[in-house]
């Protein structure tokens, strides 16, 4: 390893009252069903056109959030977005209820936390216009205390990094995965915390979470993850080719899903899992963790953010424009054509690994250097473009 | 110029090709090959018989389900 723990450098962010470390300070307003989602644009809009210059755009946090969900289903939905509320990288949120028993129930969710939060129910108000307005008025209420927080030196060992990659290609495992690797084995020794997802592209890697888990119970959770989702993709009797590996993966030369597992698996470096986490659950100490996540980027990458992941580091072969936008989403990418035609999209370009001009210790420099500037402010190119989604997985049919 | 191939472990009987040099029919290491195989595509870097392991990064990625000869290129056509 060329970077060791002491030569990492530190970053200015925000320091939250529970401890953790926001690289952005966003204001969001959080739509917790779908019903409120229009509201939540307009109102969104509409604090845009009169929010101060230091004040970023409003971070809009919404989907096709359902009712009518089975418990654990519901459940799991209701815990996502209170972490996501909870998120360090946002300095304050409007919570936005459709009805007031719900708006209720937040309240004492969110009470105490320590945040300056607002709780909304658009059937509070009278007339849709005066819904949008009164959210407005929250945002532009909690605007002074999103400028309250200042930013501190921090250590790298305060983040969780979310990794994950998309359009993979052969580039994928020679050049953006092994040097996200790389970086990952320096923070991992840093003390930081790293979660890799997507169950599915675990299949046929088996042999290396055995040997690269600090136990064999680590190894056997992760692996008893991989094998029900093996066998829930087998039991449903569809194909699986052009689903996973994906159309633009086929057309992008990888034949089988355990030729694109080999090459995803590269971006955990030399790292040993330290645990195996359901969706959305939080890495309890630091280390590598897995993750058991579909494997649509834009709900993998939702989990992990909302496990607290601050970042996430996104390698890619040809284009793919996932990301989160809570976690500033680093595209890193190797295939010289997708570099030339997608520039404009892409954080870290490694095509010159390819043929031996640079080596994996410079590549990992390279994509440190981003992390640092990102960490620090920069704006990624999927929040230059507005990118990413929030997704959470539903395993039951809805009522 | 020949096109670049990178074979990722000793044991592989796959390599891949890493250029757009798509009208070349030799690698840097001599083998031979059909012209058009795409960036990022492997081609066989020996006989595989029909039922055999595709073996790359040092694993069995699939089985091939014709025979392919060296140089021939190796996908979904003749793969799985």
């Amino acid at each position: 390893m060329s970077t060791t723990a002491a030569e990492l450098p530190g970053f200015e962010a925000y320091v939250r009252s529970d401890g953790r470390v926001g690289v952005r300070n966003h204001l969001a307003l959080v739509s917790t069903v779908a019903l409120s989602n229009r509201t939540a644009e307009l109102a969104a809009a509409a604090f845009d056109a009169r929010r101060a210059v230091s004040t970023p755009p409003t971070l809009l946090v919404r989907g096709e959030f359902q009712r009518g969900l089975q418990a654990t289903d519901a459940e799991l939905l209701n815990r996502i977005l209170t972490q996501l509320v909870l998120h360090p990288n946002i300095g304050a949120a409007v919570v936005l209820c459709h009805d007031r028993r719900a708006a209720q129930v937040w309240r004492r969710r969110v009470a105490g936390c320590g945040k300056a939060v607002e709780v909304l129910a658009v059937m509070d108000s009278q007339g849709v216009q005066r819904a949008v307005d009164l959210a407005v008025e929250a945002l532009l209420r909690l605007e002074p205390e999103l400028h309250r927080a200042t930013r501190k030196t921090c250590a790298l060992s305060s983040l969780t990094f979310a990794l994950e990659c998309g359009g993979s290609d052969a580039s994928s495992a020679l050049c953006a995965n092994p040097a996200i690797g790389r970086f990952v084995d320096s923070v991992v020794a840093q003390g930081a915390r790293v979660i890799v997802s997507e169950t599915a592209e675990f299949i046929g890697g088996e042999a290396v979470v055995r040997s690269q888990s600090v136990s064999a119970e680590v190894a056997d959770a992760i692996i008893a993850r991989i094998g029900a989702t093996e066998a829930r993709m087998a039991g449903d009797g569809d194909h699986y080719r052009g689903v996973n590996p994906t159309a633009e993966n086929i057309e992008a030369g990888l034949t089988t899903l355990t030729e694109k597992t080999m090459g995803a698996m590269c971006k955990i470096g030399t790292s040993r899992f330290e645990g195996c986490l359901a969706f959305g659950e939080t890495p309890s100490k630091p280390g590598l963790y897995f993750m058991d996540t579909p494997f649509f980027s834009p709900c993998s990458i939702t989990g992990m953010v909302a496990a607290g992941a601050q970042m996430t580091l996104f390698a890619m072969g040809v284009f793919n424009p996932s990301g989160n936008p809570l976690a500033p989403t680093i595209k890193v990418c190797g295939n010289p054509d997708t570099l030339q035609h997608w520039h404009d999209g892409i954080d870290v370009a490694l095509a010159d690994m390819i043929e031996g001009h640079i080596k994996l210790d410079t590549a990992a420099q390279r994509l440190q250097r981003v992390i640092m500037n990102v960490a620090n402010g920069a704006l990624t190119h999927t929040e230059r473009w507005g990118e990413g989604q929030f997704i959470v997985p539903r395993m039951l049919p809805a009522f | 110029m020949p096109r670049i191939a990178l074979t990722m472990h000793p044991s592989d009987n796959v390599t891949t090709l890493m250029d757009g040099r798509l009208d070349q029919a030799s690698t840097h290491d001599g083998l031979l090959l059909k012209t058009s195989v795409p960036f990022g595509h492997k081609v066989a870097l020996r006989a595989i018989a029909a039922g055999e392991a595709v073996v790359k990064y040092g694993v069995t990625i699939g089985v091939a389900t014709t025979a392919i000869s060296p140089g021939e290129h190796v996908h979904v056509h003749n793969c799985s």
